[in-house]
């Protein structure tokens, strides 16, 4: 299938969908739905495909061409699938708003531009892509209004920046190749000189970094992710953030080429080795940010940050065991991720907005497919065995380990616990502990906000259980890098050092599981008694105060907060405001007054006279 | 004392189970309150009983009601008795749990206690001494052997007593009642 | 394969339940009265298995399964003499992964008991957890480094040539470290904090009856075993037969309890901070100068 016609397709068919709302909602829902299952399943149809496609514009040295590979295929997939999930969890949660033809509309419209930036074979077709993706999103983060739109402003400013510098690689690459299709630009750049290869590296680690927030660039992220609504959120972490990784590989592994990357020294500097250095802080940084949050949305969008950490640190790291956990992390992140945003959307739908864990909790038996999701995706995050966490994290830390380098071990097993902490305070807050007395009567969630967290809870499980299914593929990507291939079967990476034997690992939790499981239950049966009745020492139970939401790591909040506040956003907000009051010392010379604009043409005309009467320049 | 004998250790485990691990839930009610801690510490040691301190009434099988009972006091004994797992043992100490002891004229305090839970054994005295305490609990351990000391049973048959009793002195009580017309919880 | 197993398990919880009966001794023996007897944790077991218990629904049972289970698992990755049951997956990496799982189960059952002094004791036990985690995870990576090897049985293999790892000076900075936090791991005092009796009633087991109860001693006992053995394997050299092994395990225990009877508990804050303090940079000290010796 020609993924022109896809392309195109997919875009009239998003405008459709507006149009159709117009007439009938129900309408337009189905069309909805429609449109991304398409999308998804010519992906699929697409699978083991491998060519590309030139178009022509009227320029001749600027053809559009279209490609997909299995890194594409790869990409394009979990787009496809996360996109389906988010279109039918939004068909409930944005029922009661306004403007919903318009937030269809831009769903589609993103998810549209990311399989256009995946499939794009040339630089100007990935940036004209890379440019609908960017405002799509703005107007679709700003679409709660109130705090949404300073936060949709500083999503914008900052990705439009990252847009600059990403126009002016493409410029410099252009006029010192002269081309722009990606397979032809691949390996040239070895030729150049050394300072221009870091030249290029900046000008795109600043413009990929900023949409994949490493650690310098994150400060749009936790204000866009959490005031974004829920579905779009899930999209936001799991599939766009992506995008900047995807650039980032691009550039790393074909157009700079394995052999450049691997040993990029400046003198003292191995840029390769600050990159991974780069990646384990913004594992550990963000991760203990995302403790002290109080609001559910926030501490996941600082978790994203976090887990796109070990995404960099993989990818930078150059080992085929390294590459291969960083992008299979990048399956798992979207995933787990997703499905943790739908379980904060499901609540928020049911409990009319309130987000905020100091006011939550106890709806455990309230929304129980909710909780199960929820606890599957933190379980996920948490890189619990038979999960695909799991997997994705163990191949890279057993690389960093075998490789002998325990400093960025450390900090990546450090960023686990971080994550066991904050997801907790997660599940905990929202769902454990007692009910509020106005929650009494929630009812659970609706079946289409079930069904995508069902989908991504079996994914996650499955593809923990049996990691060998995405392992093979991202076999085949790794060896079109380069790099060696891993030695794979179903269940699991074999290799010699120590094997990472999944299989047992699997098999004795299971197992240990099941048989204590049995002989907790063969012993006499227990009573079940409600949830009011609990210890309170000799009294009953208080209604509503008898909860510990509040400040759930005092200590630590008490401890370690004066040192983890956000330096880079203080930093970004010092240089706004710089540069808002040197304009406004210059609206002291450009000030809007006519009468001042013709004194200034005149005394600079008298200036002018003067200067040929004395010296006759001209 | 019969701990070290294993035969009986294998015939009937559960009693001596029982017997030797009696956790009491540290309630403290009245004047006893001051006899507990000399009880449970170096000089006169109950943890070679078996007999410790445990913080929660549900981690708890033995409750010592050490002393007076005013109305207030009645209703976190009867919630904390409820809370506890079954099979649980109850034993009053001094005399006013069993007829108002001292306090046998005063508008405030529970003349007896047997009305509102039932109590497995007694203790004379006015407050009875650590080794009052210590007789009591081989006492205590003679009636699990024979079966006598049944308290729990009694509160699950006659819960209707109980219950009635209970809401005849408050009212209309802030929990449900604990058991369904059948003995089911 | 079967019969290790079983035979593993069982010398674990025997040998757990006779370390908790023993402390419980020597606490009474050094206050200066005489104590419970040794099997007094095993009558506590049986009465509280006999109880009828109540629960809070079907996460507060799946958490507690869960946690016991985890313990159990962990119990097969530790070399027991020259057993160890699941020699070739992965040794020291997988112990580090599943070391998290006890802390999660309990703190989902907790979560479930919906108990505010549950909720505080819970979220004490995951700070008490990320607190030790620090130094203890910067101490387990200078091992694999400087033995280059995840593997505790080829660990003890190496000390058995080279000597124990406490006396090889690069690793000096590291066993002490590892003895600092040992008790912060055991949740003896000073850092008995999660299950404070007096303070929060009992922290996450407030709302345990009967089964439940027994079910959190039991893997309690065996979160002991593997600490210790884990400590005797790494750093005391194991040992090959298991007479040997216990009698090491025995002196870290009582040394372990010698400090227990004499200290108050640590706040919350002030554990933090002694664990991130000096263990964690003695730790990453040790850390430093193994990978400096490495590269050299």
């Amino acid at each position: 299938m020609n993924l022109v016609y896809i392309l195109a397709v997919a875009f009239t068919a998003s405008l459709l969908v507006y149009l159709s709302g117009k007439i009938s909602k129900t309408l337009r829902n189905f069309l909805a739905v429609l449109v991304s299952l398409g999308m998804a399943a010519s992906v699929i149809y697409l699978y083991n495909h491998s060519f590309a496609i030139h178009l022509s514009t009227g320029f001749p040295d600027f053809p559009l061409v279209l490609r997909i590979n299995t890194l594409a295929w790869f990409f394009a997939l979990i787009i496809s699938v996360v996109g389906v999930l988010t279109v039918i969890f939004s068909l409930q949660y944005i029922k009661n708003k306004k403007r919903t033809d318009f937030y269809f509309l831009m769903l589609l419209l993103v998810n549209v531009s990311m399989l256009g930036i995946i499939f794009s074979g040339d630089l100007l077709s990935f940036y004209i892509f890379w440019e609908i993706m960017s405002w799509s999103t703005f107007l679709l983060i700003s679409y709660n209004r109130g705090a949404a739109i300073a936060a949709g402003m500083k999503y914008i400013i900052m990705s439009l920046a990252g847009s600059a510098a990403i126009l002016t690689g493409i410029l410099s690459l252009y006029t010192c190749f002269g081309t722009l299709i990606i397979a032809e630009l691949a390996g040239n750049l070895s030729l150049t000189s050394p300072a221009y290869t870091l030249f290029i590296f900046l000008l795109f680690f600043t413009g990929f970094g900023i949409k994949n927030a490493v650690w310098p660039f994150h400060s749009w992220l936790p204000p866009a992710h959490s005031e974004a609504p829920s579905p779009f959120s899930a999209l936001l972490s799991g599939t766009l953030i992506k995008i900047g990784t995807y650039g980032l590989i691009i550039f790393f592994y074909v157009i700079l080429g394995m052999k450049k990357f691997i040993g990029l020294k400046y003198g003292f500097f191995n840029l390769q080795y600050m990159l991974c250095w780069i990646g384990a802080f913004t594992i550990v940084f963000p991760t203990f940010i995302a403790l002290l949050q109080n609001d559910a949305k926030r501490l996941l969008a600082w978790h994203s940050i976090g887990q796109m950490g070990y995404i960099i640190l993989g990818i930078a790291f150059g080992t085929s065991t390294g590459v291969a956990g960083g992008i299979f992390h990048i399956f798992n992140h979207a995933a787990f991720k997703g499905l943790l945003f739908l379980s904060v959307g499901a609540v928020e739908y049911r409990t009319n907005g309130v987000r905020d864990l100091n006011s939550l909790g106890g709806l455990l038996k309230k929304m129980p497919v909710t909780f199960c999701g929820a606890l599957i995706g933190a379980c996920g995050i948490i890189g619990m065995p038979l999960t695909n966490g799991f997997v994705s994290k163990w191949l890279i830390y057993k690389t960093l380990i075998v490789e002998k380098y325990p400093f960025l071990a450390f900090a990546a097993l450090l960023g686990t616990w971080g994550t066991i902490l904050s997801l907790y305070k997660f599940l905990h807050n929202i769902f454990l502990g007692q009910l509020p007395e106005k929650y009494k009567n929630i009812k659970k969630a609706p079946f289409t906000m079930q069904f995508p967290m069902l989908v991504f809870s079996l994914i996650i499980i499955t593809c923990g259980v049996l990691p060998g299914i995405p392992l093979k593929i991202i076999n085949r990507i790794i060896t079109s890098f380069g790099l060696k291939a891993l030695d794979i079967s179903i269940w699991g990476v074999i290799s010699e050092t120590g094997a990472l034997n999944t299989v047992n690992i699997f098999f004795a939790l299971a197992g240990a599981f099941f048989i204590i499981w049995l002989i907790f239950k063969l012993w006499p049966k227990e009573t079940k008694i409600a949830q009011a009745d609990n210890y309170a020492a000799g009294a009953a139970v208080p209604r509503d105060k008898y909860n510990y939401t509040v400040n759930f790591y005092n200590p630590l909040y008490r401890m370690i907060s004066p040192c983890l506040r956000d330096f880079i956003d203080e930093f970004y907000i010092r240089l706004a405001k710089i540069t808002r009051s040197l304009c406004n010392s210059i609206k002291l010379v450009y000030n809007g007054d006519t009468g001042y604009y013709i004194m200034y043409i005149i005394l600079f005309m008298t200036a002018l006279i003067f200067i040929q009467i004395k010296w006759s320049i001209w | 004392m019969d701990r070290n004998q294993i035969s009986k250790w294998i015939k009937s485990p559960v009693k001596m189970g029982h017997k030797y691990s009696l956790h009491a839930v540290y309630f403290c009610t009245g004047c006893g309150i001051i006899e507990i801690p000399p009880s449970i510490t170096a000089r006169w040691d109950a943890e070679r009983f078996g007999v410790i301190p445990v913080a929660t009434s549900r981690q708890a099988n033995l409750f010592l009601i050490t002393g007076y009972v005013s109305l207030k006091t009645l209703k976190a004994i009867i919630r904390t008795y409820e809370q506890m797992a079954e099979p649980k043992f109850t034993v009053g100490f001094g005399s006013c749990p069993i007829n108002g002891g001292m306090y046998w004229d005063s508008y405030n305090t529970i003349k007896h206690l047997d009305k509102y839970i039932p109590v497995d054994g007694w203790i004379a005295g006015c407050m009875p001494r650590p080794e009052a305490i210590f007789v009591a609990v081989t006492h205590l351990w003679t009636l699990i052997d024979r079966e006598m000391a049944d308290g729990y049973k009694r509160y699950r048959k006659n819960y209707k007593f109980y219950r009635s009793n209970q809401e005849k002195l408050y009212g209309k009580l802030e929990w449900p009642p604990l058991f369904q017309k059948d003995g089911a919880k | 394969m079967a019969l290790k197993l079983l035979l593993t398990l069982i010398i674990a919880l025997v040998t757990g339940l006779f370390f908790l009966g023993l402390s419980r001794k020597m606490i009474a023996r050094i206050q200066w009265r005489y104590g419970p007897p040794l099997i007094q944790p095993l009558i506590d077991i049986i009465k509280l298995l006999s109880q009828k218990s109540m629960t809070h629904g079907g996460l507060f049972n799946f958490g507690l399964v869960l946690s016991l289970a985890g313990s159990v698992i962990l119990l097969l990755f530790i070399p027991l003499g020259e057993w160890c049951i699941m020699n070739k997956s992965g040794g020291l990496l997988v112990i580090i992964y599943l070391m998290l799982l006890a802390p999660f189960g309990t703190a989902l059952s907790s979560g479930a008991a919906a108990n505010p002094n549950a909720s505080i004791g819970i979220s004490r036990k995951l700070l008490m957890a990320l607190a030790y985690e620090v130094p203890l995870l910067l101490i387990l990576l200078t091992l694999m480094t400087y033995y280059n090897t995840i593997s505790i049985s080829g660990i003890i293999v190496k000390q058995q040539n080279a000597g124990w790892s406490l006396t090889i000076l690069p690793l000096l900075l590291s066993g002490i470290a590892y003895i600092l936090i040992l008790p912060a791991v055991l949740g003896i005092r000073p850092f008995a904090i999660v299950k404070a009796p007096q303070e929060i009633a009992s922290g996450p087991s407030v709302e345990y009856s009967g089964k439940f109860l027994a079910f959190a001693e039991i893997q309690h006992a065996f979160q002991t075993y593997i600490t210790i053995a884990l400590f005797v394997n790494l750093f005391l050299g194991g040992a090959s037969n298991p007479g040997y092994f216990f009698l090491k395990m025995l002196v870290v225990f009582v040394a372990g309890i010698l400090i227990h009877t004499v200290f108050p508990r640590f706040r919350i804050e002030q554990a933090i901070k002694y664990l991130w303090r000096w263990p964690a940079l003695l730790a990453l000290a040790g850390l430093a100068v193994v990978v400096i010796l490495d590269k050299i």
